[in-house]
């Protein structure tokens, strides 16, 4: 096998990091549970053991030669490129545009600038055409949902020109 | 005779214009959102789910059922002609649909796993009507105790015996386990893991973790690992009808096929997976060209497809008579339920005899509607596919992103969208399965109420697991499931 993977024992540290604080987060709920002799921390804490339990398996596989039956580390056997940092980055600037446009500016503004983050994390050059497509597609979307089925959406900057259509 | 009755009526609810409409619209954009590469049957129900918040349960439900079936379909159109199976169940259907694309049928390999898809959804529908009454009344003797041990049948079948890691699939289904804790507790109203965070107390919304799982995890992995990679998708050339020789080795594949994925969509085995592989390898047996096994055989595609479809449908057996989703798109189903306040089970039947059977009446009118609709509209699925991988995306997670926020219309779901988002592509990467993660929440808070509802009809004795002979059943199969393989792994090494 393989050397050890760093991102497996990571990965195994944060199942058993989350089951502790499942463990924890156990511990200050209340226990008195009526005719059912059970309270509302008892299934949160076989959760939390099972979590641990696994974690430690996890980390056990990890540190024993790897994972058991796990994909190739080198992204070439799995008939891939090597992780681009730059792509996964633009996807989740996109994402956290979209988050923070979507209050202040509306659905249209923050879809767009997801539309556009995303297409360049893909590897698109053409910004104009993005941002033109995003526009007319997030426009679309918002309409259809807004006028057809009355599901509200937040209008934004856009909310004059609609007289107070959306949310 | 009553559960033909009950169909009538439910046909009379189906083939209503307004929900013969909703079917339409379901099968329309199921195909649609399904034919894209990588977006799966779950994740197409997922983000069409906002769609249908204003609509009467009956028509989003029928509608639902459409996007079921189109999805289906889009899937494997995709996988055909693009040669990247957007589940694990449609792999098989890519080792020869693919080639046969490849070799200038793609028009007789899209018509068979159409038609295949028509007739083995038919059947299975007919045997879901048959079946379905029988259950409901086995059911209705269940008490909480059975109910639970069932749920822990479901939770380690669909995560411990099968896929290539007991741990991994363990781990994921903890982790849904572990988010479906998250809000407030059913039974005392005491708040578990929220942090005082008001969008948590609502819980984890199955819409949020399975796009974020499915979508955007998908597009963090494939910018990451595939954006600079080439493919091609094969041109549909030529007749898109089978010749008589087509017809004659397609025919017995469907019929062989709904027979082998009928049972194993109905039991918890993890959906369509075994039992499509398992027909390749039937059709591969018999078949009388050999040869052109993994040159492009018709039998290939025709058997794994209409598998496909008739376990597809057989995982709503479970999922309508007992409420237990055995698949990531049934928890996402069994989601869109509980949105109206519906808990699919025996007693749905019974209350809401007109909408549960109104949805079983429009399974058969979507299977017509799909074989109607893709045929002619095969083009215009074509055409999708050939939408630039930047702008697919892009637009792909405009409608996910919109999915998880018209939910609470709070940014904080968008940045649990992205959590997930980066727990998907963790899982994706290093091989753990999402599906338990998924069934996981949805099914693990209906486990949580009956085990302390058991409890309380006995008083806190846990031998009731063990003296309800049903139950009991349940809980020996479960454990056999569990401790064979280990059984069997140690005589072969001695």
């Amino acid at each position: 096998m393989s050397r050890r993977s760093a991102a497996q024992i990571a990965l195994s540290l944060g199942v058993l990091a989350l089951g502790a604080g499942a463990a924890a987060g156990t511990a200050m709920l209340p226990s008195e549970g009526g005719y059912a002799g059970i309270g509302p921390n008892f299934v949160p804490g076989v959760v939390a053991v099972g979590l641990l339990l696994l974690g430690a398996w996890l980390a056990y596989e990890a540190f024993s030669g790897g994972w058991r039956t796990a994909p190739p580390d080198d992204a070439r056997e799995r008939g891939e490129h090597p992780f681009d940092a730059a792509a996964f980055g633009w996807v989740s600037a996109g994402l956290f545009a979209h988050m923070a446009l979507i209050g202040p500016g509306g659905f249209v503004a923050a879809g767009t600038a997801l539309f556009a983050c995303i297409a360049r994390g893909f590897g698109s050059r053409r910004i104009a055409r993005d941002v033109a497509i995003g526009v007319v597609l997030s426009l679309g979307v918002f309409l259809f949902f807004v006028k057809l089925l009355n599901v509200g959406l937040p209008a934004g900057w856009l909310a004059p020109l609609f007289g107070g259509a959306g949310i | 005779m009553e559960a033909l009755e009950a169909l009538l009526l439910g046909f009379g609810v189906a083939l209503k214009p307004i929900n013969l409409l909703w079917g339409f619209i379901g099968v329309t954009l199921g195909t649609l959102i399904g034919v894209l590469p990588g977006v799966g049957p779950a994740l197409t129900v997922a983000m069409l789910l906002p769609l249908t918040v204003k609509l009467d349960p009956t028509g989003a439900l029928i509608m639902f059922a459409g996007i079921y079936y189109g999805a289906m379909f889009g899937g494997s159109t995709t996988t055909i002609l693009l040669n990247t199976p957007g589940e694990s169940a449609s792999i098989a259907t890519a080792l020869e649909g693919n080639r046969m694309a490849k070799a200038g049928r793609a028009g007789p390999a899209l018509a068979t796993s159409a038609i295949g898809s028509f007739v083995a959804g038919t059947i299975a529908t007919v045997l879901l009507t048959l079946l379905a009454p029988l259950v409901v009344d086995f059911a209705l003797k269940f008490g909480p105790a059975e109910y639970f041990s069932l749920m822990v049948f479901a939770f380690i079948t669909v995560s411990a015996v099968l896929g290539a890691s007991t741990v991994r699939g363990l781990t994921s289904l903890f982790l849904g386990l572990f988010l479906g804790l998250v809000g407030i507790d059913s039974q005392t109203g005491q708040a578990r893991f929220a942090f005082g965070v008001p969008e948590l107390l609502d819980g984890v919304d199955v819409v949020v973790l399975a796009v974020g799982l499915f979508a955007v995890g998908e597009a963090l992995y494939v910018a990451a690992y595939q954006s600079r990679l080439s493919e091609t998708v094969e041109r549909l050339s030529g007749s898109i009808l089978m010749s008589a020789e087509d017809w004659k080795r397609s025919w017995p594949a469907w019929l062989r096929a709904s027979a082998i994925g009928f049972p194993f969509g109905t039991i918890p085995a993890g959906g369509a997976e075994i039992p499509t592989f398992l027909s390749y390898a039937v059709e591969k047996k018999l078949t009388k060209h050999p040869e052109e096994f993994g040159k492009g055989a018709i039998e290939g595609v025709a058997g794994p497809e209409a598998a496909n479809n008739a376990a597809a449908t057989g995982v709503l057996v479970p999922l309508l008579t007992l409420g237990i989703p055995t698949s990531a798109t049934a928890a996402i189903l069994l989601g869109a339920f509980q949105n109206y306040g519906l808990q699919p089970g025996p007693l749905l039947f019974q209350s809401q005899s007109e909408l549960v059977w109104g949805l079983i009446a429009s399974l058969y009118v979507g299977n017509i509607i799909l074989l109607v609709l893709n045929l002619p509209l095969i083009g215009i699925w074509v055409k999708v596919l050939q939408i630039p991988r930047d702008l697919l995306y892009a637009g792909i997670l405009v409608f996910a992103t919109l999915g998880a926020y018209s939910l609470h219309q709070s940014w904080v779901d968008l940045l649990m969208l992205y959590v997930f988002g980066l727990l998907g592509f963790a899982m994706r990467r290093w091989d753990i399965p999402v599906g338990p993660a998924v069934i996981g929440l949805i099914l693990g808070p209906l486990a949580e109420t009956q085990f302390r509802r058991a409890l309380s009809i006995s008083q806190g004795d846990p031998r009731v697991f063990f003296e309800h002979p049903i139950s009991a059943t349940f809980l020996a199969i479960t454990a056999a499931l569990i401790v064979l393989p280990w059984i069997v792994r140690r005589f072969r090494r001695t």
